[in-house]
């Protein structure tokens, strides 16, 4: 089997050849080849070739296109800054007063070169792997988006306490959203992943949430493709059954202290659940530690056919000894279910 | 009514993002009893609490934000009570506070000020993208014991090294003591010393502490 029936084969519960896996190595490609991450996330090549670097040391089977969400705000006019050996980060959002709301624009799809680098590599990424590796591309939801264009602080007041100005924020990203994700799909990824770093029950209250989810109904929606929730870093269980009933989604990739049997419970058999193995602790982990770890969540699932392994949280560090990788991704080849 | 259901109330409202709501049961158990029980028996005791729960992960941002917002609203209101500012109690010191240089993640700062107000600190918040020689004159200018900076990144945390500079400079050091935080030092805790910073906490709620321990620490 290839990587891409290994997961088209998971999602339908079915027998794999061995346990499929992905990991967050969006970063580690500049690592492989040795590329300055100011250049690594700004131009497609460069990336691409971290990509294959990745293929070629990791061979994972889901591949996934550029993980850097500080730069889809970029394409708002959000100012990044651009750290040695991180992805980049936001500096200073574009929105400062809710008065802009109204009068923004949607960036340049043809010309934005935020815009242009995701859409590039992804679309390199699927000419050369998408008929033997899933492809999940990154894309945060109409309700998150809004924490990167103007801070979390002035999102979450603006959701308490501007309700009309949160309404047509998120409008205008529903459809920024849509346009995005269904680009994504046309040029070749398997499925979209849908980063909730602002829509959990650590950021948000539950009414909060609640009120936010028609907007996702209708987003999700519109997308021509699955969709993977991902846990951005946060914990999700409070949240995962409505997360669960969104159109289109198909998996949840859940954060490391959570537990598959307690998400299991709630969302029943038949969800592809993906985690979870902490990515950015990856670097702190001695190699034996992290296949001790590996083994306790794949033992864990081990009767589950609807199961990937995967890093949860953001990217594995620039600097995680290869070696500690390489051992993981073996005890995880290894391991018979 | 007691103080435990008021508490409960408060709670209720904060949680549904009643704010106005929050601040007018206040304002109105203030006239029925003082503003000094209500703020001290029933405010402060209730966002304690709940920075504990926010630390624990079984509260949201969001929470700590209305909750943030309706002690501050709450505090002008009282501010403008005689009896409140005769029993206010006393002031442990005097922090000046803001993000640092290039840094515009006001969340934690907002979060250190609300608790460390709660806690008897006179807290004097700068703001954002606050240059070194600001913190300094500031400082200076209200006599602080303690100037604390927050710091998202690595890169702006950096420009943590020119306020030690500066105090150094001016041979403050160890009179004004130099607190730091934001999700870097978490990341990496040595980097607390390398900016020149006296110390450090992991957490909002736990802010409070550390500046009792670095009042207490003799010259650094």
């Amino acid at each position: 089997m290839n990587g891409l029936e290994r997961v088209i084969a998971t999602l339908a519960g079915k027998d794999t050849d061995c346990q499929p896996f992905t990991m967050l190595l969006s970063l580690y490609g500049a690592c492989l080849t040795k590329s300055n991450t100011n250049d690594y996330y700004r131009d497609p090549n460069l990336w691409f070739l971290g990509q294959k670097a990745v293929v070629q040391t990791f061979d994972p089977d889901i591949l996934i296109a550029p993980f850097s969400i500080p730069t889809e705000a970029e394409a708002f006019g959000s100012e990044l800054i651009y750290l040695k050996n991180y992805p980049p980060n936001i500096k200073k959002p574009v929105i400062t007063d809710l008065s802009q709301i109204d009068g923004m624009q949607m960036p340049d799809y043809h010309k934005s070169p935020s815009i242009n680098f995701f859409l590039q590599s992804t679309s390199l990424l699927a000419d050369s792997f998408s008929k033997t590796k899933a492809i999940g591309a990154p894309l945060l939801s109409p309700c998150d988006i809004p924490a990167l264009l103007m801070g979390i602080e002035m999102w979450i007041d603006t959701l308490l306490f501007h309700k009309q100005e949160a309404a047509l924020l998120i409008e205008k990203m529903k459809h920024h959203f849509i346009r995005m994700g269904n680009e994504f799909l046309a040029r070749g990824a398997t499925f979209l992943i849908v980063p909730v770093n602002f829509t959990n029950p650590m950021i948000i209250t539950e009414k909060i949430f609640n009120q936010l989810l028609p907007s996702l109904e209708k987003a999700f929606s519109q997308i021509k493709g699955p969709i993977v929730i991902h846990n951005g870093g946060c914990k999700i269980m409070p949240f995962i059954d409505r997360f669960a009933k969104l159109p289109n989604v198909v998996a949840m990739v859940l954060e490391p202290r959570e537990s598959f049997e307690e998400a299991r419970k709630i969302i029943g058999e038949k969800m592809l659940l993906m985690g979870n193995f902490d990515g950015p602790n990856f670097v702190n982990l001695s190699k034996e530690k992290a296949i001790e770890i590996s083994l306790k969540i794949l033992n864990d699932r081990k009767d589950d056919k609807h199961f990937i392994f995967a890093t949860s949280n953001a990217d594995i560090p620039y600097d995680t000894p290869i070696e500690t990788i390489k051992a993981v991704v073996e005890s995880i080849r290894n391991f018979k279910k | 009514m007691d103080n435990t259901e008021k508490q409960k109330i408060l709670a209720e409202f904060i949680s549904e993002g009643e704010k106005e709501q929050a601040i007018a049961s206040l304002t109105t158990w203030s006239i029925e009893t003082s503003f000094k029980e209500v703020i001290f028996e029933v405010l402060e005791p209730l966002l304690i609490t709940w920075g504990k729960l926010w630390m624990q992960g079984k509260l949201s941002l969001a929470h700590g934000y209305i909750s943030g917002k309706v002690a501050e609203e709450f505090y002008v209101i009282a501010s403008g009570n005689e009896e409140f500012n005769i029993a206010t109690k006393e002031n442990k010191g005097t922090i000046v506070l803001g993000n640092i240089e290039d840094d515009f993640h006001p969340l934690g700062r907002r979060l250190v000020k609300i608790f460390s107000q709660a806690m008897g600190w006179n807290m004097i918040d700068l703001g954002n993208d606050i240059p070194a020689e600001v913190f300094v004159e500031k400082a200076i200018e209200n006599k602080a014991d303690i100037i604390a900076i927050s710091a998202m990144m690595f890169t702006t945390a950096k420009n943590i090294i020119k306020v030690r500079k500066e105090l150094d400079t001016l041979k403050l050091s160890g009179q004004i003591k130099l607190a730091v935080g934001g999700a870097v030092f978490k990341l990496r805790p040595e980097l607390v010393t390398e900016i020149g910073g006296d110390g450090t906490a992991d957490t909002a709620i736990e802010a409070p502490q550390l500046f009792e321990r670095l009042l207490k620490t003799e010259d650094l």
